[in-house]
C-alpha cells in the first residue's frame, strides 16, 4: 500500500467520528499546553534571575584578596603567597582568563583642594590605582573625556565633584541624587513628607579646574575641615605634608562592583598610586607592593569555575557571582522541573485519551480489519494505519496546543507587563510611554529592561510537538498490534 | 497468473499425460483433515475431503448448515490451517504460507464475494472495488479507473460515488462482485453470496458471477445451502458431516449470457 493511501484511510477514519477525535485531539491540547506553559514560566523566573544577576555586576569577574596570613601549605611546608606583580602575572597564565588588574588603594588620608585659595575642599578621598590597560576590558566606563595619555593624569569618580565642600560659606555642597540608595531629604512641614531636593550643578567642573591633592605619611585632613568639625583627629603631628597638582583626564561611570573610588574618589594607573606612595613613604614603598585585591576576568562564563577553582588551589581567597548564579540556577531548575512535572501528568491524561480513543476505533472496526485482511493487505499496512491516526492525533494536539500557548504565553507577558512589572522589582520601559506594537515587540522577543513572565524558546515548541507525536504512537502501538491480531476469518463469518 | 506447478520428470507423470490431455487442477485438497477443540472434546469438521477442481469450472460445494462446507472454504482461501492433509491452489502449497505470503497471495490470485457484502461503510463504489488494487500499491488514478469500467460492467454506473448505506442489497452485493473481479484473479470464493437477496436478485446476482467466470476462463467456489444456487454450477460437491458423499456434473440450470445485462429493468427490480 501506498503511504498517500495510507494517509487518505486515516484522514478518513478519523474524519468519520468527528467529535471523538476532536475531544481526544483536545486533551492532547491541553495537555500539551499545559506542559509548555509551565516550563515558559519556570523559563520566565530564569530570565529574570540572569537579569538580576546582571545588574548587580559582571558575572564574569573573579576579585581575588588575601585572608589572614597568606601561608599556603603545600605538603612539603608551608609557603608564603603573596597578591603582587608575579602573583598578577601567574593569574595571567591561567587557561580562561582573559585579563586582570590589581586594585590598589592609597593607603593614607588626603584631601583635594580646588578653587580661588584653595575654597572647596573634598576631605577623605579614596584613590584607587589600577592597571589603565586593562580599563575596558575589565568592566570600567568613562562617563566623560578620555582615558588618561600621559604620566601622571588622572580620572576623577562620577560624584566626588559633589563631595566638595565651599569653605567660604561654612561647607556649604552641592546636592545630587547619586542612584545608589542613598540619598537625602528635608522634612517639609507644609506637606508632612520628607522632600528629596533637586538635583544642582556642582561647584565646578573637575574636568576643566586645577585641583590639588595634599596627602602625607601621617596627614590627618585638611585644617580648616579639621576645625569645622571639632579637631577629633589629634593635631600636631602634620609634619610632611605633600601638594600635587592633578591633572584630571577624564570621568569614570560609578560602579559599585568595581571600587568605591569610582563613585567619589580618584582612579589612576597603579605605577602612577605607588610613585605618589613613594613620595610620601619612601621607606614603606622599599617594601614593595602587594595589592588588597585583584580581579580576574575570565574569557566567558562557564570559564568562571574553573578560573576560580584553580585561584582557590594556588591559595588565594576568591569571590564571584558564580555560587549565587549556581543557587539561583539550580533552584530555577528544580521549579522547571516540578512545573513541567504537573503539565507532564496532563499529557499523561491526554495519552491515555488517544490509547482509549484507539482501542475504541479498533473494537469498532474488527470487521473492517478482517476485510481488508480477507482481501490481502499486508498486516503491517493495518499497524501503519492505526499507528498513523494516533500519531496524527498526538501531532495535531501538540501543533495546536503550540499555537494557544503561544497565544497565552503572550498574553500573560503583555498583562505582565501593564500591570505587575513593579512587584517584583525588575525595572520594566514604562509601559505608557511604549505604543501597543513596541509592548507586544518585546512581550514576543524580551530584551534588556523587559520583564517576561513566560518564555518560550523556539527547541520547547519542537520539543512539546514531537513529544506529543511520540505519545500517540506510544499509546497507540498496542491498539494498532490488537488490530493486526484480528483474524481475517472474523469478517468471513456471516454475522452482521 | 498462476503457473500450474511442474511434477517433476517421472515417468509415471509423462505417461499420464500422453494418454489424456486433462490440465492439472487449478485447486487441489489431499486428504484434509480439520479438528476443533469444543471443551474436552475435539469435533471433526472435515475428515479425508480430497478434491480437485479444474480451472474455469464452477463448483459448488453444497451441504446443510454443519456439513462442514463453510470450514472447507476457510481451508481453502487460507484462512485456517487444517489440521493434517493440505491445499494447493495453481501449485502453491496455500495452507503452509506465511502469514505475508497469504497475503500477497490473496492480493494477486484470490477473490472473495461474501454473504454479508462486507463493504468498508466509509469508502464510496469505486473506493471499495479498487480496494484490493490498493492494497498491491496501484496509483489512485489507474485503480479507480478500472474500478469505474467493472462497475460500468455490473450495472451500477450511476453509482460510482455511492456509499454502501445508499444501496439495496442487491446493489451491494454487485459492488462485492465487481471488487472480487477487478483484480482479474483465478479464483473465485463464494460464501453463500445470495443468502440475504430476495429470488430475484439471486437470479441476476448469479448470473452476474458466472458470467464474468466464463468470459474470463476463472474458477468459482461456490458454497450454498440452496439447491436452485447449485444449480448454476458445472459440478455440485455434496458434504455431509464433514465428508464428501456425491460430486457430480451439472448441466447449468440457466443459459448463462456472456455479457452482463444491465437495462434499466435489472437495476430498479432489487430496490
Amino acid at each position: 500500500m501506498r503511504f498517500g493511501d495510507i494517509l487518505r484511510l486515516c484522514r478518513q477514519n478519523l474524519w468519520r467520528r468527528k467529535s471523538r477525535t476532536i475531544l481526544t485531539v483536545l486533551g492532547v491540547i491541553v495537555g500539551c499546553c499545559s506542559i509548555v506553559l509551565m516550563v515558559s514560566l519556570a523559563q520566565g523566573i530564569n530570565e529574570r534571575n540572569e537579569q538580576t544577576l546582571k545588574q548587580m555586576g559582571d558575572l564574569s569577574i573573579v576579585t581575588v584578596y588575601m585572608n589572614g596570613g597568606g601561608t599556603v601549605n603545600t605538603g612539603s611546608g608551608t609557603e608564603t603567597i603573596k597578591l603582587d606583580d608575579k602573583a598578577i602575572e601567574s593569574f595571567r597564565q591561567i587557561e580562561g582568563v582573559s585579563g586582570v588588574t590589581p586594585m590598589m588603594n592609597f593607603p593614607y588620608n588626603a584631601t583635594l583642594k580646588a578653587g580661588a585659595g584653595g575654597r572647596y575642599v573634598a576631605d577623605y578621598v579614596q584613590i584607587m590605582g589600577i592597571d589603565m590597560d586593562q580599563f575596558e576590558r575589565m568592566g570600567y566606563k568613562l562617563k566623560d573625556g578620555v582615558m588618561p595619555a600621559k604620566d601622571g593624569q588622572v580620572l576623577i569618580g562620577e560624584w566626588t565633584a559633589y563631595d566638595f565642600m565651599d569653605m567660604l560659606k561654612g561647607g556649604d555642597m552641592r546636592y545630587a541624587n547619586r542612584g545608589d540608595g542613598s540619598y537625602s531629604c528635608t522634612y517639609n512641614e507644609a506637606t508632612g513628607e520628607c522632600e528629596e531636593p533637586e538635583d544642582q550643578e556642582p561647584f565646578f567642573d573637575p574636568m576643566k579646574t586645577q585641583i590639588t591633592l595634599v596627602t602625607g605619611a601621617d596627614y590627618q585632613g585638611d585644617p580648616s575641615t579639621m576645625q569645622m568639625y571639632g579637631n577629633m583627629g589629634g593635631t600636631g603631628t602634620q609634619s610632611e605634608t605633600v601638594s600635587l597638582d592633578l591633572n584630571v583626564s577624564g570621568v569614570v561611570k560609578a560602579d559599585g562592583n568595581k571600587g568605591y573610588a569610582t563613585s567619589s574618589g580618584l582612579v589612576m594607573s597603579v605605577d602612577d598610586l605607588k610613585a605618589l606612595i613613594a613620595k610620601v613613604n619612601p621607606s614603606a614603598a622599599k617594601q614593595g607592593t602587594t595589592y588588597d585585591q585583584v580581579l580576574v576576568k575570565a574569557a566567558d562564563l562557564t570559564s568562571v569555575p574553573e578560573v576560580e577553582s584553580q585561584l582557590k588551589s594556588m591559595g588565594y581567597e576568591t569571590y564571584s557571582y558564580e555560587d549565587m548564579r549556581k543557587s539561583m540556577e539550580e533552584q530555577t531548575r528544580s521549579i522547571q522541573i516540578i512545573l513541567g512535572g504537573i503539565g507532564a501528568v496532563s499529557l499523561l491524561v491526554a495519552a491515555i485519551g488517544i490509547a482509549n480513543t484507539m482501542v475504541m476505533s479498533v473494537t469498532e472496526r474488527t470487521r473492517e480489519i478482517g476485510i481488508m485482511k480477507a482481501l490481502g493487505c499486508y498486516v503491517r499496512d493495518i499497524r501503519v494505519m492505526f499507528l498513523t491516526e494516533a500519531g496524527a492525533i498526538g501531532f495535531f494536539g501538540g501543533l495546536i496546543g503550540c499555537v494557544l500557548s503561544g497565544l497565552i504565553s503572550l498574553g500573560i507577558n503583555l498583562i505582565g507587563m501593564t500591570y505587575f512589572a513593579s512587584m517584583y522589582g525588575v525595572s520594566t520601559n514604562d509601559t505608557e510611554s511604549l505604543s501597543f506594537g513596541e509592548r507586544f515587540w518585546q512581550a514576543l522577543t524580551g530584551g534588556e529592561d523587559v520583564t517576561r513572565f513566560s518564555v518560550i524558546p523556539w527547541w520547547l515548541f519542537l520539543f512539546a510537538i514531537l513529544f506529543s507525536t511520540l505519545i500517540g504512537l506510544l499509546f497507540g502501538f498496542g491498539p494498532a498490534n490488537k488490530a493486526v491480531k484480528i483474524p481475517a476469518l472474523d469478517a468471513i463469518k456471516n454475522s452482521e | 497468473m498462476i503457473r500450474p506447478q511442474s511434477h517433476g520428470t517421472s515417468a509415471n507423470g509423462d505417461e499420464r499425460e500422453k494418454k489424456v490431455r486433462v490440465p492439472r487442477p487449478i485447486i487441489e485438497v489431499r486428504n484434509l483433515r480439520k479438528e476443533y477443540p469444543v471443551e474436552d472434546e475435539t469435533v471433526v469438521a472435515l475428515d479425508r475431503v480430497n478434491l480437485a477442481i479444474p480451472q474455469g469450472q464452477i463448483c459448488c460445494i453444497f451441504g446443510e448448515s454443519g456439513s462442514g462446507k463453510s470450514t472447507l472454504l476457510n481451508q481453502l482461501a487460507g484462512m485456517e490451517r487444517p489440521t493434517r492433509g493440505g491445499v494447493r491452489i495453481g501449485g502453491v502449497p496455500v495452507s503452509k504460507l506465511s502469514e505475508r505470503e497469504l497475503a500477497a497471495f490473496r492480493q494477486k490470485h484470490l477473490g472473495f464475494v461474501f454473504q454479508s457484502y462486507n463493504l468498508l461503510p466509509n469508502l464510496t463504489a469505486v473506493e471499495n472495488v479498487a480496494m484490493p488494487l490498493m492494497f498491491r500499491g496501484v496509483p489512485k488514478e489507474q485503480r479507480e479507473r478500472a474500478a469505474r469500467g467493472v462497475l460500468k460492467r455490473v450495472g451500477l454506473g450511476h453509482r460510482l460515488g455511492h456509499y454502501p448505506r445508499q444501496m439495496s442489497g442487491g446493489q451491494q452485493q454487485r459492488v462485492g462482485i465487481a471488487r472480487a473481479f477487478v483484480t482479474k484473479p483465478e479464483v473465485v470464493f463464494a460464501d453463500e453470496p445470495t443468502g440475504n437477496l430476495d429470488s430475484k436478485t439471486k437470479a441476476e446476482v448469479m448470473d452476474m458471477i458466472c458470467a464474468f467466470a466464463r468470459d474470463f476462463n476463472q474458477t468459482i467456489v461456490l458454497v450454498t445451502h440452496d439447491p436452485q444456487m447449485a444449480s448454476y454450477a458445472d459440478r455440485i460437491v455434496t458434504l455431509f458431516d464433514g465428508k464428501i458423499v456425491d460430486d457430480r456434473l451439472n448441466q447449468p440450470a440457466s443459459s448463462v449470457p456472456s455479457i452482463v445485462p444491465s437495462t434499466p429493468a435489472v437495476q430498479g427490480a432489487d430496490r
